[in-house]
C-alpha cells in the first residue's frame, strides 16, 4: 500500500495505459510477432515435417534465389500483378474522388445512390465477390452462354444499353465501349471504401472555405484543385496504401494464389521467401510513394 | 418567397446587368445543367454496374432450371418457384450452417469490436514508455497481408502451448476467438487505428470530470466513453461483421471440416452435386449449374444485406463523425 502511494499520477496512468492495451500486447506477441519472424525464419531455412515437428535447416539465400530463378510461375505473375497494382491504383483513386465529389452535392436521392455505392463494402470481400466478378467462367461457362453469365467482362455496357431499350450500336463503338467497360467493373467493385474515406474527409472540408471560394468567384474546378484537392490530400495517401494493400489481399491475386499452393505442398520455405519478397516489393513501393507524396500533402494544424 | 416572386427579383436583377454579365450568368446555368445530365448518367450507369448482379441473383433465385436454357427469358421468368431456393438451402445445410456461422463469426466480430476499443482507447489517451513503437506494430498489423503469417500461425495452433504441454487447437473455435479476443483478429489493426483516432477526437472534460468524481479509469471507460462513442462502435461492428462474415481465407486455414457460410459456399459445386446426385462426377450443365449458385450468393448475402439496410443510415452518415476521417 504504501508503495503505491509514492507512485505519481503520471506513473500511475502509465500504468493503466499498460493494463488497456495489456490483452492486445500479449495477443499480437503470441499471433502476429512470433509467427511473422517464424515466417521471416522458414525463408531463409530448409524447413521439412517430421513425425509432427519441425525441422529447420540454415540455407542462407538459397530459397529466394531459387524462388526467383527456379519456380517456373512465380516471377511471372509477380510482373503481372505489381503491373496491374501500378495502373489500377490511380484509376481506383481517382474514380472514388470523382465518385465521392458527386456524392457530396446535394441531389434528389443522394441517399439512395450513397447506399448503392457502398454495397461493395459489404460484398466485394467475399466469395460472393468471386463468383460474380467472373469466376464462373472456371466452371466451363464460357461458350454462348453470354446472356446467361454474369460474366460482366463479356459485354456490360450492351446489357445497360438493352436494359434501356437502346440496340443497334456500331460494333466499333460496342468493341470500345466494352474493352472500357471490362476494367470498370473491377474498379467500380473495388472502391466502396476508397469512396467512404474520401466522402468523410469532403464533409470535413469547413464551409467558411466554401463560403470565401464563392464570394471570390470561384468556379467549379478552380474550388475543385484550390480547396477540395489540399484538404483531401492526405486522404490520398492513405487511400492509396490501403488500396495497395486490398489487391494484396485480394483472393484473385495469382501471386498469393502461388504462395498458397507452396505452402498446402508443405514447402513452408519456399512459401515465406516468396512471401516475403512480395511484401518486400510493395512495402518498399509504398514507402517510396509516401516519402514523395509527403512533401505535396498540406495538413492544416489548428 | 414564393416562385412566381422568385422569378420576378430573378427577372429584375437580370435587368440590372449589363450583356456581359448575362452571358456569364447564361453560361453558368447551361453548365450546371449539363453537370445535372453528366450526374444522372454516370450515377445511373455505375449504379447499374453494382446492382446488376444482385438484380440478377433475385432474378436468378426464382426460375425453374428450364428457363434458364430458354433464350427468351431474360429477367422475368416463366416459371416462378421456390425449388431452387430450397434446395439450395437444403445443400448448404442452411440452418446448422447459418448457427455455426453466428455463432463463430459474429460472436468473433463482437469480441473483436471490444477488443479493439479497449486497446484504442489505451493508445488514445494514455502516455506509457513504448507507446510509439507499439503504436508502429499496430500500423505493421495493417500492412502485413494474413497470408505472410498464415503457415507458422497455422503451426503455433496445431501445437499450442510449451513443449510437452501443447494442444492441437485446429478445428477448435479458439483459433478464431483468441485472436478475436486478443484483438489481433482479421483487420484488427485498422480497427484500432480507427478506435485511437475516434477516442482522441472526443473532450478530454468528459473523463477529466468522471475522475474528479472518484471514477476509476476502467469504469470511466464503461460507463463515460462507451455510451458517447456509439456511432464509431457502430461503424465498427458492421465492418466487423462484414468481414468475419465474408471470410473464408483464415476459416479455411484452421478448420478442416466446420462449415460456415462462406466455405459452403465456396464449395456449394460439389455439394449440390452430393446431395441432389449422391456423386461428385456429375456434370450439371453449366447454365443450369447458374441457378443454384446465384440462388447460393443470395442466400449468403441476404443477412448481411438486411442488416445494411437496416443500419444504411447510421453507416453513410455516423461514416463523418466515426473518426475514420481522423
Amino acid at each position: 500500500m504504501a508503495d503505491r502511494k509514492k507512485l505519481s499520477y503520471a506513473s500511475k496512468k502509465s500504468l493503466y495505459g499498460y493494463g488497456f492495451i495489456g490483452l492486445w500486447l500479449l495477443g499480437t506477441l503470441i499471433f502476429f510477432l512470433i509467427p511473422l519472424v517464424k515466417s521471416l525464419w522458414y525463408s531463409f531455412n530448409e524447413v521439412s515435417i517430421d513425425t509432427g515437428s519441425m525441422i529447420t535447416e540454415w540455407a542462407g539465400f538459397d530459397k529466394y534465389k531459387g524462388v526467383l530463378t527456379a519456380d517456373p510461375y512465380y516471377t511471372e505473375y509477380l510482373r503481372d500483378t505489381l503491373i496491374e497494382t501500378a495502373w489500377k491504383t490511380p484509376m481506383i483513386l481517382i474514380f472514388s474522388l470523382f465518385i465521392a465529389v458527386i456524392l457530396n452535392q446535394k441531389f434528389r436521392g443522394r441517399v439512395i445512390a450513397r447506399a448503392v455505392f457502398f454495397l461493395p463494402v459489404i460484398i466485394a470481400t467475399g466469395p460472393v465477390y468471386k463468383i460474380i466478378s467472373g469466376d464462373m467462367n472456371t466452371t466451363g461457362n464460357a461458350g454462348g452462354g453470354m446472356q446467361f453469365s454474369t460474366m460482366f467482362s463479356i459485354d456490360l455496357m450492351g446489357e445497360l444499353l438493352q436494359f434501356l431499350g437502346i440496340y443497334g450500336l456500331s460494333d466499333r463503338m460496342s468493341d470500345m465501349i466494352s474493352a472500357i467497360a471490362d476494367n470498370v467493373f473491377s474498379i467500380v467493385w473495388s472502391s466502396g471504401i476508397q469512396i467512404l474515406l474520401f466522402l468523410g474527409a469532403l464533409q470535413n472540408i469547413p464551409p467558411s472555405a466554401k463560403e470565401a471560394a464563392e464570394l471570390e468567384g470561384a468556379t467549379a474546378w478552380e474550388y475543385f484543385w484550390k480547396i477540395t484537392f489540399p484538404y483531401v490530400s492526405p486522404f490520398i495517401l492513405a487511400n492509396f496504401i490501403f488500396t495497395v494493400i486490398d489487391s494484396f489481399t485480394s483472393p484473385t491475386n495469382k501471386v498469393m494464389e502461388r504462395i498458397l499452393a507452396m505452402g498446402s505442398d508443405w514447402k513452408f520455405g519456399e512459401a515465406a521467401a516468396m512471401a516475403w519478397i512480395y511484401f518486400g516489393t510493395i512495402l518498399a513501393a509504398i514507402g517510396m510513394i509516401s516519402f514523395a507524396a509527403s512533401r505535396f500533402i498540406y495538413y492544416e494544424t489548428d | 418567397m414564393s416562385e412566381t416572386g422568385k422569378k420576378e427579383a430573378k427577372r429584375l436583377r437580370m435587368l440590372k446587368m449589363n450583356r456581359k454579365e448575362r452571358a456569364c450568368l447564361r453560361r453558368r446555368t447551361a453548365v450546371d445543367i449539363v453537370w445535372r445530365i453528366f450526374r444522372a448518367v454516370i450515377l445511373f450507369g455505375l449504379g447499374f454496374v453494382i446492382m446488376y448482379p444482385l438484380i440478377y441473383m433475385v432474378s436468378c433465385a426464382f426460375r425453374d432450371r428450364s428457363d434458364m436454357t430458354d433464350p427468351t427469358v431474360m429477367w422475368i421468368t416463366r416459371h416462378y418457384t421456390l425449388d431452387v431456393i430450397r434446395e439450395t438451402m437444403q445443400a448448404m445445410d442452411f440452418g446448422n450452417t447459418m448457427k455455426n456461422t453466428l455463432i463463430l463469426n459474429v460472436g468473433c466480430s463482437f469480441v473483436q469490436v471490444l477488443s479493439c476499443s479497449v486497446t484504442g482507447y489505451g493508445f488514445a489517451r494514455f502516455q506509457f514508455k513504448g507507446r510509439k513503437l507499439l503504436f508502429a506494430v499496430v500500423i505493421m498489423m495493417i500492412l502485413v497481408p494474413p497470408q505472410v503469417i498464415s503457415m507458422p500461425l497455422y503451426w503455433q495452433f496445431r501445437h499450442f502451448g510449451v513443449g510437452k504441454f501443447s494442444v492441437n487447437l485446429i478445428d477448435n473455435m479458439l483459433t478464431m476467438y483468441l485472436p478475436a479476443i486478443t484483438g489481433n483478429g482479421i483487420k484488427s489493426g485498422l480497427m484500432i487505428l480507427i478506435f485511437c483516432q475516434f477516442f482522441k477526437g472526443m473532450p478530454r472534460e468528459l473523463e477529466d470530470a468522471a475522475y474528479i468524481d472518484g471514477c476509476g479509469p476502467l469504469r470511466t471507460f464503461i460507463q463515460v466513453m462507451i455510451p458517447n462513442a456509439a456511432s464509431a462502435f457502430l461503424t465498427v461492428f458492421l465492418f466487423s461483421v462484414v468481414l468475419y462474415w465474408n471470410d473464408y481465407y483464415v476459416s479455411s486455414t484452421f478448420f478442416t471440416n466446420t462449415k460456415t457460410i462462406s466455405l459452403m459456399l465456396q464449395n456449394l459445386d460439389t455439394e449440390l452435386k452430393m446431395w441432389l446426385f449422391n456423386s461428385a462426377a456429375v456434370e450439371i450443365p453449366p447454365r443450369e449449374q447458374i441457378v443454384w449458385k446465384e440462388a447460393g450468393c443470395l442466400l449468403s448475402i441476404a443477412p448481411v444485406l438486411i442488416m445494411y439496410v437496416c443500419l444504411q443510415k447510421y453507416f453513410t452518415e455516423g461514416i463523418e463523425r466515426s473518426g475514420i476521417v481522423g
